[in-house]
């Protein structure tokens, strides 16, 4: 779980960079998708999305836009530099690499063949998924030292009240000293009340729900 | 605005709890019709009955896998592990004997308060088990097995083809189980005033939730700041439930008035007071009277401070419900048989001090962010209601 293929979308719209700017702006409207993967011969040359068309021709209303569009192609735009990603890659770095790259997409190779493109759209879904803020659920925020066996005790805590976690994620929390994370719980319970004042009294600082 | 008033209780209906300590405890009726007795307000208004809703009743939004399930569960029939795919022996839904039987009575209890309203029998009624506005179609979830208000809502549109209905949830939770079940229905309404869901269960109830295809528009979510006090919830709802409910012209409104929104709440992070539980059910009445003939029924819900919060809640409500005018004190025989039993002190007026609820001090950063939320719910919502 948690790999590229689980999260692209494996029809993916292309174009050849014959096309014009118009034909290419036209099918991002059409399929309402902002990428592009640019395939000549069946090979991948370049990615195109819907800004370097727009950049490349007049705006709307210039009397020019018309014949730009007819006469700008798609070759013309791309980038020529594409940076891929892989089925077998974690969801988690190919956001990172969109991330590092200032980019919004990444067209899945395996080998050669296009098989997928994924974009930061899909990276979104992925988080609300992974977070499963998409299910009934509250939300508990716990400070946990940065040490071993921290998570399993506030995790087999909240078990004890037979309090079923969904998702629990943790990031470093900077301003403490020592250094600290949080673990952010998402919890099936309407009622995470009773667990959240058995972490108090254990000594866990509790952020979320506000305690008494 | 007048009109005849209907409660509709029994005792059977008083077995919908889950034991123990667990929060949702059926003491909070026994204390709430004990508190409208002795305050007078149930003089001339004897109980009405109603019969457990059948399982055809339940099939109606609910599948009938799940109540089989529910059926087995009260019965220890069910083995454990199945039972947690329904959401069922969970910490927040444990089983209790006859859970079945429980449940089924509480939508009973709204089927009938709805069955009196639109046949003429009252103008208003209220039924104050129900409100079990979390149970999906499949699903037990937050305290609730069977949908009481899904269910009426269903039966209603088969009885009188044509029905428009709107629900109007100010519980502090999303009541996301009605609003999914009505999801693409363009003659249900379904608003719900309630804590963000970015802190509190369930988690939905975001602005955009508003309905898929033809039901596009016709669910209202309005998530408020969690610490949204009187003054920030109350003029959140008359910028917001007013003006969609006359647009929608309905004709019968249904209210979920559960008052975990209080400030004494354990579950919830809103503050408000007693003032909320005055104001809502009033102008429900009074909208009630405006579009639709004053047909109204009006639910429970949430709310788990029992002691203090509930019976003085809900007491408004059937003050509201039935047109009477609510004492200020809370009576002394009241006060003197259920002192020893409460944990924390009775309160000795039936409407809170304003002095002991001092405005936060973010009040207004969080009231002029309720304030965008409404505007952006008018946006998004209105001009797709007709």
């Amino acid at each position: 779980m948690l790999l590229v293929r689980d999260s692209m979308a494996r029809e993916v719209a292309t174009l050849s960079p014959g096309e014009t700017a118009g034909a290419a702006l036209a099918l991002c409207r059409e399929r309402r998708i902002r990428h592009l993967p640019v395939l000549e011969d069946g090979r991948l040359v370049g990615v195109v999305s819907d800004r370097d068309l727009r950049s490349a021709t007049p705006a709307f209303g210039d009397p020019a836009r018309a014949a730009a569009l007819a006469e700008v192609r798609v070759g013309d735009v791309m980038a020529r530099e594409v940076v891929t990603a892989r089925p077998d890659d974690p969801i988690d770095g190919a956001a990172n690499t969109m991330r590092e790259r200032g980019i919004n997409c990444l067209p899945v190779l395996e080998g050669d063949e296009l098989v997928g493109i994924v974009t930061s759209s899909d990276v979104m879904d992925s988080l609300v998924f992974m977070l499963g803020a998409h299910e009934p659920g509250s939300r508990m925020e716990v400070v946990v030292p940065d040490r071993p066996g921290t998570l399993a005790g506030v995790a087999g805590l909240i078990g004890e009240f037979g309090i079923n976690i969904v998702s629990v994620v943790t990031g470093p929390r900077q301003q403490d000293k020592p250094p600290s994370r949080v673990a952010v719980f998402r919890v099936d319970t309407i009622n995470p009340v009773e667990a959240a004042n058995a972490l108090g009294r254990a000594g866990y600082r509790v952020l979320w729900p506000p305690q008494p | 605005m007048t009109g005849t008033a209907a409660i509709v209780h029994d005792a059977a209906l008083e077995s919908y709890g889950f034991g123990g300590d667990h929060p949702f405890n059926p003491l909070r009726l026994r204390l709430t019709l004990e508190l409208c007795e002795d305050l007078g307000l149930l003089e001339g208004y004897p109980l009405t009955p109603s019969e457990p809703a059948t399982d055809d009743d339940l099939t109606t939004v609910h599948t009938l896998t799940y109540v089989r399930m529910v059926q087995e569960a009260g019965r220890g029939a069910a083995l454990f592990s199945d039972l947690l795919d329904f959401g069922l022996g969970t910490a927040d839904n444990p089983l209790f004997p006859d859970m079945h039987a429980a449940c089924a009575r509480v939508v009973g209890g709204v089927l009938e308060s709805c069955r009196l309203v639109m046949g003429g029998g009252a103008t208003h009624a209220m039924c104050v088990s129900g409100g079990l506005h979390h149970a999906m179609r499949s699903r037990a979830s937050g305290f609730c097995v069977y949908n009481d208000a899904g269910v009426a809502i269903a039966r209603l549109k088969e009885e009188h083809p044509g029905i428009r209905i709107a629900y109007v949830d100010t519980d502090a939770h999303h009541g996301d189980g009605v609003q999914w079940m009505f999801y693409e229905d363009p003659d249900v309404l379904t608003v719900s005033m309630h804590e963000s869901g970015r802190h509190l269960f369930p988690g939905t109830g975001e602005v955009d939730e508003k309905g898929h295809g033809r039901g596009r528009g016709y669910s209202v979510n309005v998530p408020l700041r969690p610490f949204t006090d009187d003054d920030s919830f109350i003029s959140t709802f008359e910028a917001v439930v007013p003006e969609v409910l006359r647009a929608f012209g309905p004709d019968l409104i249904l209210s979920q008035n559960g008052c975990d929104a209080h400030k004494l709440d354990p579950l919830s992070h809103l503050s408000a007071t007693t003032r909320l539980y005055g104001h809502v059910p009033a102008r429900m009445h009074d909208l009630a009277h405006e579009l639709c003939g004053g047909r109204w029924v009006a639910t429970g819900g949430g709310g788990y401070d029992i002691w203090r919060v509930v019976p003085r809640a809900w007491a408004s409500l059937w003050a509201s419900v039935s047109h009477q005018d609510l004492p200020e004190k809370l009576p002394e025989g009241w006060r003197a048989r259920w002192e020893g039993k409460s944990p924390v002190a009775l309160p000795r007026l039936v409407r809170d001090d304003p002095a002991d609820y001092p405005a936060g001090l973010r009040a207004r950063e969080i009231s002029d962010g309720n304030k965008r939320t409404a505007e952006r719910v008018l946006r998004e919502v209105l001009p797709s209601i007709r």
